[in-house]
């Protein structure tokens, strides 16, 4: 506060210029220019990626289908149910006892199921909100994307002293992103290191399991036992609760997901993994295999970690496959040069 | 008679609206309202916005830039034939060749710009249009706003008790004077009509060339009159009129009276009605900066003009009935400009600081169901970001050319010599400034040239820089372009 303002002419002979990456040089005055775009860089810009939506005519062919088929199963039950009163009235009796009964456990499960669906619906569309917010630093998008995120989590037991912080913020001015950083620091990143445990775990087990293994069904069994597991474990550590039809659509997500950031991995770690497997592979065909099985339940794990989130990644940095299958990669990787290979 | 008049101009602008919705079907049209005080940027912000549509620059915050779905956009013939076009090119060259910002505007003009873009998907894909209308007028005019709802008894006591406020007597010494001169009850002769309105006239651009001065006191036709210079609806004065006295008819007053109903009629109500009742999305330009330079009174007086220029605004969530009779703007940006003039890392500060200014009518316009947005930009970025390290004190400067005649910490410039300037740290606490804790002299602002632009191989100019336009542009019209 106590800095008056002044003004240097840049030529004056007094004053040194230096690049960023240049040692200083010994002048009173030292004038350094800073990138150009540290703006753009600072707010964080993404270029976003574009969603493409086509009529949903295979949407409506199936709701179509499944209203008929739906119809036909209610005019069977109606006609079992007059077919057997005509025999005989008790016979008739039970069986519509059974058909309520049945319609109410549908109910039931529909219900769940709905619930579920929702609840998914609801931390994807948070996810939505909370990069809108980003996009635009709209601070008061931000401050409904935190409250919804506490709310979100407010039936949980641990992490009661984060989300009172969270809620302290409350109406201060804070920045869109400032705000978010501090909900995801709070709430998220523990969550982040318990979806991490259960990720590398369930690697290092598929990748035991399919060195050990007698027979490839046995593999692939595993494996898609082992991700659907991972799947159900990460979106329950981020407070979803998938039935069999949540199940389904974030396991679509997650496989759509993987096949984008399939293609970034290979720029990060794919030839290191490619050739730490090679060269496990020459040790034993067994363990490479088990490596790679591992790997891929990795990035799948990944894949469901980032569908399952409820905030976008606002200053941590996202996991890679190194955090959550590094004892494969480093198993993988054989002696030294100058071990005894 | 005041109610007859409401109701009619309300038929005319529904009737007006309706008439646009039914064209919206054929082709979707988006006004766009950029509404600013005098200097705040409206004619820089409204250049550049159609600079970078037209030329497709890349824009990473707008999403349909981004993602290359913008075919290309073009200047289109305006709707209105009765209002001047904006002279776009004139600006973007006055900008680019002479380095140079543009004249303060004097005219309302207006400009249409077509976008054709690919939608992003959804039920309907494939190309489409938007078309995009935007006006530009004098900033001046827009505090004539605040008159729409007050008789000419009310103005003239608003205005009589302003001039007595500390820092404007002096300024208001001479018209005073005139006014004291003058009795009310008197006869209504026109060359002391003509006087008084000439002596009324010399205070307020006397009072507009002041230091503080960040918005003009109405009516801005005084200063900036338009094609109406001279005429009987420019030719009034407010007058020390007793408290209870009725204005007879006949009398000096009721001369006034009449002139300045007349004024209210044919000026505000028009160009209020034409301008500003059918506008989808608007962002409000706010110079922050100066009026920070200015000190607590400056920014008491900003804060004061903008709430009451946007209480005439309609914002609000549109619904199926008033998007047929009376739509409302859904989004409002409000927009800290000149972000150039201090380094990035300060930008918050004067974000937060923007959004304190602009608490009131934020609260107002998100009650209504609008959604609000705030944001530090510039349209034209003048200037690049220098670290100082001066005698080991480390200061985030910004680099420019200043204007011929600024004056920063003892040096003068001439307009051609580049500098770096440390204009002041903004405090971390935005209520400090506004409460007066700065002392005087913290903060210096000046005014830079526009940035030398490079230019290619070909001898075209390069696009011009800006920060967070694109934002902005994100903010305003992203989700149309979906």
């Amino acid at each position: 506060m106590n800095q008056r303002p002044r003004a240097f002419r840049l030529d004056r002979p007094d004053i040194a210029r230096a690049d960023v990456d240049e040692a200083a040089p010994t002048a009173a005055i030292v004038v350094t220019d800073e990138p150009f775009d540290a703006i753009e860089a600072a707010d964080g810009v993404v270029v976003p990626v574009a969603r493409r939506r086509r009529a949903p005519w295979l949407a409506i062919l199936m709701s179509a289908l499944g209203g008929l088929v739906t119809l036909a199963i209610g005019l069977g039950v109606e006609r079992l149910i007059a077919d057997l009163f005509a025999v005989a009235p008790w016979l008739g009796w039970i069986a519509l006892g059974l058909a309520v009964l049945a319609a109410i456990a549908l109910a039931g499960i529909v219900g769940r199921e709905l619930g579920g669906v929702l609840r998914e619906r609801k931390i994807e569309r948070l996810r939505a909100a909370a990069a809108d917010a980003l996009a635009v630093r709209d601070h008061q998008a931000a401050k409904a994307v935190a409250a919804e995120v506490v709310a979100l989590y407010a039936a949980r037991a641990e992490g009661r002293a984060a989300r009172e912080r969270v809620r302290a913020l409350g109406d201060e001015i804070i920045d869109a992103d400032d705000r978010l950083a501090i909900v995801e620091r709070e709430l998220i990143a523990p969550l982040d290191t318990q979806a991490k445990r259960v990720i590398a775990d369930a690697a290092k087990q598929v990748s035991v399991v399919t060195a050990i293994s007698p027979r490839a069904i046995v593999d692939v069994a595993f494996v898609v036992f082992a991700a659907v597991r991972v799947l159900r474990r990460v979106a329950r550590i981020y407070g979803g609760r998938p039935g069999a039809l949540g199940f389904l659509r974030l396991a679509r997500a997650a496989f759509s997901h993987l096949a984008i950031t399939g293609g970034v991995a290979v720029g990060d770690s794919l030839l290191q993994q490619v050739l730490g497997l090679g060269l496990a592979a020459r040790v034993s065909a067994k363990l490479g295999e088990g490596v790679l099985n591992g790997l891929l339940t990795a990035r799948f794990g990944l894949a469901a970690l980032s569908v399952c989130r409820p905030l976008p990644y606002v200053r941590e940095v996202p996991p890679r496959i190194g955090d959550v299958a590094g004892e494969l990669l480093s198993a993988a990787q054989p002696g030294r040069p100058d071990g005894p290979l | 008679m005041s109610l007859l008049t409401r109701i009619v101009s309300g038929a005319g602008s529904a009737a007006q609206s309706l008439w646009d919705a039914s064209g919206q079907l054929v082709q979707p049209t988006l006004r766009l309202g950029v509404t600013g005080l005098a200097r705040s940027g409206k004619t820089v912000f409204t250049t550049a916005l159609v600079h970078h549509l037209t030329r497709g620059t890349p824009l990473p915050a707008f999403r349909a830039a981004a993602e290359g779905r913008i075919r290309r956009a073009r200047l289109a013939h305006q709707p209105d034939d009765e209002v001047a076009r904006f002279p776009y090119e004139e600006h973007a060259e006055t900008m680019i060749e002479a380095r140079r910002w543009p004249q303060s505007t004097t005219r309302i003009s207006e400009m249409r710009v077509e976008v054709e873009y690919e939608r992003a998907g959804g039920w309907r894909s494939g190309p489409a249009t938007l078309t995009l209308d935007i006006v530009d007028y004098p900033g001046e005019w827009l505090l004539d706003l605040a008159l729409v709802g007050a008789s000419y008894a009310e103005w003239s006591r608003q205005t009589v008790e302003g001039s007595r406020r500390p820092g404007r007597v002096e300024v208001a010494a001479s018209w005073r004077q005139n006014l004291a001169a003058l009795d009310p009850a008197g006869p209504a002769d026109e060359l002391v009509a003509e006087r008084a309105s000439a002596a009324f006239k010399a205070y307020l651009t006397a009072l507009r060339a002041g230091p503080e001065a960040v918005a003009t006191t109405p009516p801005g036709r005084f200063l900036m009159p338009g094609d109406l210079d001279g005429s009987p609806a420019l030719t009034f004065a407010p007058l020390d009129l007793p408290r209870d006295g009725a204005i007879a008819s006949g009398t000096l007053a009721g001369l006034m009276e009449r002139r300045y109903e007349a004024y209210k009629r044919h000026v505000v109500r028009p160009f209020f009605r034409d301008h500003f009742q059918r506008i989808d999305r608007q962002i409000v330009l706010v110079d922050v900066l100066a009026a920070v330079d200015g000190g607590p009174v400056a920014l008491a007086e900003l804060e004061e003009a903008l709430d009451q220029v946007l209480i005439a605004f309609r914002t609000g969530r549109n619904t199926m009935l008033s998007r047929l009779f009376s739509p409302r703007a859904d989004r409002v940006l409000f927009a800290a400009t000149k972000a150039d003039h201090i380094h990035h890392a300060s930008h918050d500060r004067l974000d937060a600081l923007l959004r304190t200014l602009v608490a009131r009518a934020v609260k107002r316009t998100e009650a209504g169901g609008a959604r609000v947005g705030t944001v530090a930009l510039a349209s034209v970025r003048a200037t690049r970001e220098t670290a100082v390290r001066d005698r080991g004190e480390l200061l985030r400067a910004v680099a420019g050319v200043p204007e011929a005649g600024e004056e920063v910490g003892g040096e003068m410039f001439d307009g051609e010599t580049e500098a770096a300037v440390f204009p002041g740290e903004l405090p971390q606490d935005p209520h400090a400034v506004l409460a007066g804790a700065v002392p005087p002299g913290s903060f210096r602002f000046p005014r830079f040239r526009p940035p030398a632009i490079t230019r290619d191989a070909a001898g075209r100019p390069a696009a011009l820089p800006h920060i967070r336009l694109d934002r902005a542009l994100e903010f305003l019209i992203g989700d149309r372009l979906a």
